[in-house]
């Protein structure tokens, strides 16, 4: 996927489990099955119970099997993610981690505005009653300098866009979306950030500079190892060309257009339908037949 | 001498030796010894020459004053033996130190071959074979002579007309009337040459000038090579090699391309020679079981007859590839009318159900083995409109008797089947559009306020919810014991975002270990997942990956809005003008008391409407009848301008041999240079005049012959023009008077059989929903799951997962959308597994033993996957066709068991498509 193009992965090598290429992930880049034999679950884990999760309950209660619960949830939320990478939103990048669908890496780029030049790397949790829970959340590596920005946790409060989260209605799309829109546009209502809100509406010049310190200070931080431990987790690296200038030139030149990319493949369909008839052999290239 | 046994024997390794002897030798010394030879070659041929000189005198002025010199020859009687093998020992050195020339300076003749030319080396001896008895070890010996110096000169030589034309001679009178070693060696040096075109375009001209000027064939190399198409072994093989090479020719050289079309029988003789193959194909396949129902390679390896069929539609298949579009064109046009209409389609309607079905399978294989797109469009626009007229008013298309067979309680269904299947997974449009899309367009079957719903898509897995939670108790994988209980466990970890050891990973067992208090965040470790789901949904991504780019070439996305719904209405009405416009093509009952013809069926027959104005078939097609007919026997003869030099040079031979010469030569000559001119004309103009001429050829020539008694090929080939004498074929093969416009006679009393009937009242107005009839008899088939052997309904499973897979939404939704609100009087496919799950679940609570049984039969099921090598594609089905399993404890006759197994698994397969349909569909393609 494209994303995988923009960074490096911080996917070091040392842990590259092998056992775990069979495991479905909600990672755009799953390798297929193979031979599709999950790794078995180790034996002292197996006595440990819990309750099973509210949703698979949810799911029982629907008449399903709750075998397949976790594989609807799985797909929602890849549905999710194939809804976000069509959306292509400015400046926003999102990567599922390795470990967990319920969990993406994320990167936010500000061009303009008071924060501008801000790159603000962020994780995204999704409740595991998905949809039928609350609004994901969204949490800064760093907590930003912003009225609705937790300074403590980092988190933003997404709950007062979503205040019920609607399945169907509601995607993570517009989570991200509106993570992007706080810092266009600053709103000081119910502030996690009193300080930052209370500045905004009477010194905005100091608001202004300790944004830009804080924007700084994140940008420092750029290129520390990621907070989580995770292969898909996103991390920067100064450019190296060694490595960089050919992935650079990749995206440059990535054909977008499949056509290009099947050229030669076996499997290709057939039509000689014209376009906007609805008659079969109806194209004119079609070879007489009598 | 060992030169003589060198070309007798066409013995190579002899040549070396002599090899090594001339190595060293210089050329003056090698142009000295040359010269001897042929000194004293021409000594023996003056003195039996009529006339003595004339040495550098081309072949025409030779033959024309050979034969105009009148009354009886001054010299006579057979040659001597001693100077004929004289004469042939002198050759062949001389032919060897032509062989062996280098070629002089920047491409100039070297001065051996200048000689040759100059001297017309070439003709002379071919002329001193034809003098004596032209027999067909002659003719061996000099093709053998032309093959070695064509393939192992070391300077071109057929560029030069007095080794081209002697040639051109030589092949004019092998062809025809010579043995079996004569036809393959000549088949052979036609291959060489051909090769040798392949490679130098330019002695292609020089090919058709030496032609023109010989009065031979235009390109008779071709002309020659096209009695072999059919045939079985290496000459066929070889003769198949070398047409394509002028084939692939062709598709760059327009004169090429335009001579093949317009005056050679090629594609009519490869068209109609389909026929003739088919023909002699089994009308009832002896099928080793129930089971079967389609040709695999090891079956019909086993049929030479079908063998033969194949490799003549691999070629026409290859011909098609590489020729030129014009003889492309020309070619599927003669498949179609020569092949497809005039024998196939009677022959899916023959009076037996073997013999349908036999025949079904045939085009199921066939249209398996094309892969030339151009080709396989011919075939199926044969299948999707070709109008086969018989018991019903109007137009019933191949398609759609096909479709109602797939209905019949026997194996001809099961054919059927396997027909469409094959159909279904070409990714084409135009049989989707027919076979289903055309009645989804207009979005009758759906409520109105469901059209917008047919794109939205399935975040939550909705559908597949749905659709599992069909599964049977009795099968619901708790319940299975293992091993048929593939269960496992994945653990479901969570990000959490204070710890940063949150996931909890499968493999890390070390950790899990040590630390249990990450347990915390698994959320659902004790339930099991159905692992065997797992293959489900990867095969669906492979099969829904594949054929949504596949699907790329369409011309519509089917969305319901492209093509929109009130176009549909309007195609609807505008493919069928017919009142048959919305056929209910449903099984007729009274099919299965025994063969019944209809009276409705009766009626049809006699108050069917006149035939099409076509009352005399195109001039194509009747020169491709009488072609084929020729072809049939084996006797093929191209009506083109080669032959009748064939005959001449015949002529001469004889008459040379028996020393007569007739007054008329000269005249015959002219006629023959006459024809030369009209060339250029269309070949039918051609075929009228030739015969004309060749009468007039025949009587000039022949007239004294008729007092000598000798047979003259002359008559044999007269007589086969004019009266084809074919053996009458037995009653059930393809009789070529089907090539005629007309449905032929003996169908019509029982086509009634296998056709379609219509509905009382006949016809649906657009209004009423109807998803089509092939949607319609899939799920009445479907329904009757629980009566269905394990193989009919492994098709069916097959075939609608195959269908479920299409990226349409337009088909997705109607298949796979469980919320999607239809129609009262359509049926769907989750009614339909609806309805099924109520059936099994009675089933299992009136018997007591079915959860045994159940487990007998998955094990049976399992032991049946595991005993066959799965590609990666079908791993996770039960697949087709592999040998009888061997049950168990369980008898395959317990239908109702293994379709519950069979149900149950089928509800996982489309349930992972859906899912898959869910992330797939939606996403850009890329990578």
């Amino acid at each position: 996927t494209y994303l995988n193009d923009f960074w490096e992965k911080g996917r070091s090598d040392g842990e590259e489990q092998s056992g775990e290429q069979q495991q479905p992930r909600a990672s755009p880049a799953r390798p297929s099955f193979g031979k599709k034999q999950l790794p078995s679950i180790p034996k002292n884990a197996v006595p440990i119970t819990k309750p099973a999760s509210p949703a698979a309950m949810a799911q029982l209660a629907n008449g399903t099997h709750a075998s397949y619960g976790p594989f609807y949830l799985e797909y929602s939320l890849l549905a999710e993610f194939t809804l976000v990478i069509k959306q292509k939103l400015p400046g926003i990048y999102v990567q599922p981690s390795y470990k967990s669908a319920l969990m993406w890496f994320g990167v936010i780029f500000i061009r303009h505005g008071l924060y501008q030049d801000g790159v603000f790397k962020f994780t995204v949790y999704i409740p595991d009653n998905y949809p039928d829970g609350e609004c994901p959340r969204v949490v800064f590596d760093i907590p930003v300098f912003h009225p609705l920005v937790d300074p403590v946790s980092g988190e933003l409060d997404v709950r007062r866009a979503f205040t019920k989260w609607r399945r169907n209605h509601n995607h993570i799309w517009q989570v991200l979306m509106y993570a992007r829109t706080v810092f266009y546009k600053i709103n000081t209502m119910e502030p996690l950030n009193p300080e930052a809100a209370v500045l905004y509406d009477k010194d905005v010049q100091l608001f202004k500079s300790k944004v830009v310190d804080s924007v700084k200070l994140c940008n420092s931080h750029l290129f520390d190892q990621p907070k989580m431990d995770d292969p898909y987790a996103i991390s920067f690296s100064s450019w190296n060309p060694a490595i960089h200038d050919e992935a650079k030139e990749r995206m440059f030149t990535h054909k977008r257009r499949p056509e290009d990319h099947q050229k030669g493949l076996q499997v290709s369909g057939l039509s000689w339908v014209k376009p906007g008839s609805t008659q079969p052999f109806s194209r004119d290239d079609n070879p007489p037949l009598s | 001498m060992m030169m003589a046994s060198m070309v007798a024997n066409g013995n190579r390794d002899g040549r070396q030796g002599e090899a090594l002897v001339l190595k060293g030798v210089d050329p003056e010394t090698c142009m000295i010894v040359f010269k001897n030879h042929w000194a004293q070659v021409v000594k023996i041929l003056e003195k039996h020459d009529p006339l003595r000189s004339n040495t550098s005198s081309n072949m025409a002025a030779l033959g024309v004053i050979g034969l105009s010199s009148g009354g009886p020859m001054r010299f006579g009687g057979p040659i001597p033996g001693d100077e004929a093998s004289a004469v042939q020992n002198y050759v062949e050195h001389i032919l060897f130190l032509l062989m062996e020339e280098d070629a002089g300076q920047a491409g100039a003749m070297g001065p051996i071959l200048e000689f040759v030319v100059m001297e017309n080396v070439m003709e002379r001896l071919f002329l001193w074979s034809l003098r004596r008895q032209f027999t067909d070890d002659m003719k061996l010996e000099q093709l053998k002579m032309y093959e070695m110096i064509v393939g192992q000169a070391r300077q071109p030589l057929l560029h030069h007309k007095p080794v081209l034309r002697p040639l051109m001679m030589l092949l004019s009178s092998c062809s025809g009337t010579a043995g079996p070693e004569v036809e393959a060696e000549l088949v052979s040096l036609l291959n060489q040459l051909c090769c040798v075109l392949a490679k130098d375009q330019s002695v292609l001209e020089l090919f058709f000038h030496t032609s023109e000027d010989q009065g031979a064939a235009n390109f008779l190399i071709f002309s020659l090579l096209i009695p072999f198409i059919h045939r079985e072994g290496l000459v066929g093989q070889q003769a198949r090699d070398a047409l394509l090479l002028i084939m692939s020719l062709s598709a760059e050289n327009q004169r090429v391309a335009q001579h093949i079309a317009e005056n050679t029988y090629f594609c009519p003789v490869l068209a109609t020679g389909l026929s003739g193959l088919y023909s002699s194909l089994p009308t009832k396949l002896e099928v080793p079981g129930e089971e079967w129902h389609c040709l695999h390679r090891e079956d019909w390896l086993q049929m030479p007859t079908l063998v033969q069929f194949l490799n003549s539609l691999e070629f026409c298949n290859a011909v098609i590839q590489v020729a030129h579009p014009n003889i492309r064109d020309q070619l599927v046009s003669y498949i179609y009318n020569g092949f497809l209409v005039p024998v196939l389609a009677p022959a899916l309607h023959k009076p037996t159900l073997e013999e349908v079905m036999t025949t079904t399978a045939y085009l199921d294989l066939f249209v398996r083995s094309v892969s030339e797109p151009v080709l396989l469009q011919t075939f199926l626009s044969f299948i999707l409109l070709h109008p086969h007229r018989h018991t019903l008013p109007g137009n019933v298309h191949i398609l759609d008797t096909l479709v109602s067979r797939i209905d019949t309680p026997f194996q001809l269904g099961t054919v059927s089947l396997a027909l469409f299947q094959t159909l279904i997974g070409l990714y084409c449009e135009d049989v989707m559009l027919q076979l289903i899309l055309r009645y989804l367009i207009p979005c009758n079957h759906m409520m109105l306020s469901q059209r917008r719903v047919v794109k939205e898509r399935d975040f939550y897995s909705v559908s597949a919810a749905k659709i599992l939670a069909l599964t049977p108790s009795c099968c619901s994988p708790e319940h299975s014991p293992p091993p048929l209980r593939q269960l496992d466990s994945i653990l479901w970890s969570k990000g959490t975002d204070n710890s940063p050891n949150t996931g909890t990973m499968e493999t890390e067992e070390t950790f899990l270990e040590e630390d249990g208090s990450c347990y915390s965040c698994v959320i659902g470790s004790e339930i099991y997942l159905d692992v065997n789901y797992l293959h489900y949904l990867y095969n669906a991504r492979l099969g829904i990956s594949s054929c949504t780019r596949a699907c790329q070439v369409w011309s519509a996305p089917y969305d319901g809005e492209d093509p929109p719904p009130e176009e549909g209405r309007q195609a609807q009405t505008t493919t069928d003008p017919a009142p048959t416009n919305q056929l209910e093509l449903e099984w007729d009952d009274s099919y299965d008391a025994g063969p019944v013809v209809s009276l409705e069926a009766a009626t049809a027959e006699s108050s069917r409407p006149p035939q099409l104005p076509a009352a005399e078939p195109p001039k194509h097609i009747q020169e491709m009848r009488r072609t084929a007919i020729m072809l049939v026997k084996g006797s093929y003869i191209e009506e083109s301008d080669f032959q009748d030099d064939v005959m001449v040079y015949d002529l001469v031979a004889k008459k040379d041999a028996r020393d007569t010469v007739t007054k008329g030569s000269k005249e015959v000559k002219a006629h023959v240079a006459d024809h030369n001119s009209n060339l250029q004309s269309p070949s039918a103009e051609v075929g009228d005049d030739l015969m004309g001429q060749y009468e007039e050829l025949i009587r000039t020539l022949g007239s004294d012959e008729a007092g000598t008694g000798g047979s003259s090929p002359v008559k044999t080939v007269d007589k086969e023009f004019r009266n084809p004498v074919v053996t009458p074929m037995e009653e059930d093969e393809v009789d070529f008077s089907s090539f005629s416009m007309d449905t032929p006679e003996l169908e019509k009393p029982h086509s009634s059989l296998f056709g379609t009937k219509l509905r009382s009242g006949s016809t649906r107005s657009h209004s009423v929903p109807f998803t089509g009839p092939f949607v319609s008899v899939l799920l009445s088939r479907l329904e009757n799951m629980l009566d269905n052997s394990l193989h009919v309904n492994l098709l069916l499973t097959g075939i609608l997962a195959q269908l479920a897979a299409y990226p349409q939404p337009l088909l997705q939704s109607f298949l796979l959308n469980t919320n999607m609100v239809f129609q009262p009087s359509v049926r769907s496919l989750y009614q339909v597994l609806a309805s099924l799950k109520n059936q099994i679940e009675q089933q299992a609570s009136t018997k007591k033993d079915f959860p045994k049984l159940i487990t007998s039969a998955q094990h049976c099921l399992l032991a049946r996957e595991n005993s066959r090598e799965c590609s990666p594609l079908e791993a996770g089905r039960m697949m087709k066709s592999s040998p009888p399993p061997q049950p168990k404890t369980i008898s395959l006759a317990r239908t109702e068991v293994f379709a519950t197994v069979l149900f149950t698994e089928f509800l996982k397969e489309l349930a992972a498509i859906a899912q898959e349909h869910s992330i797939l569909s939606h996403v850009p393609m890329e990578e």
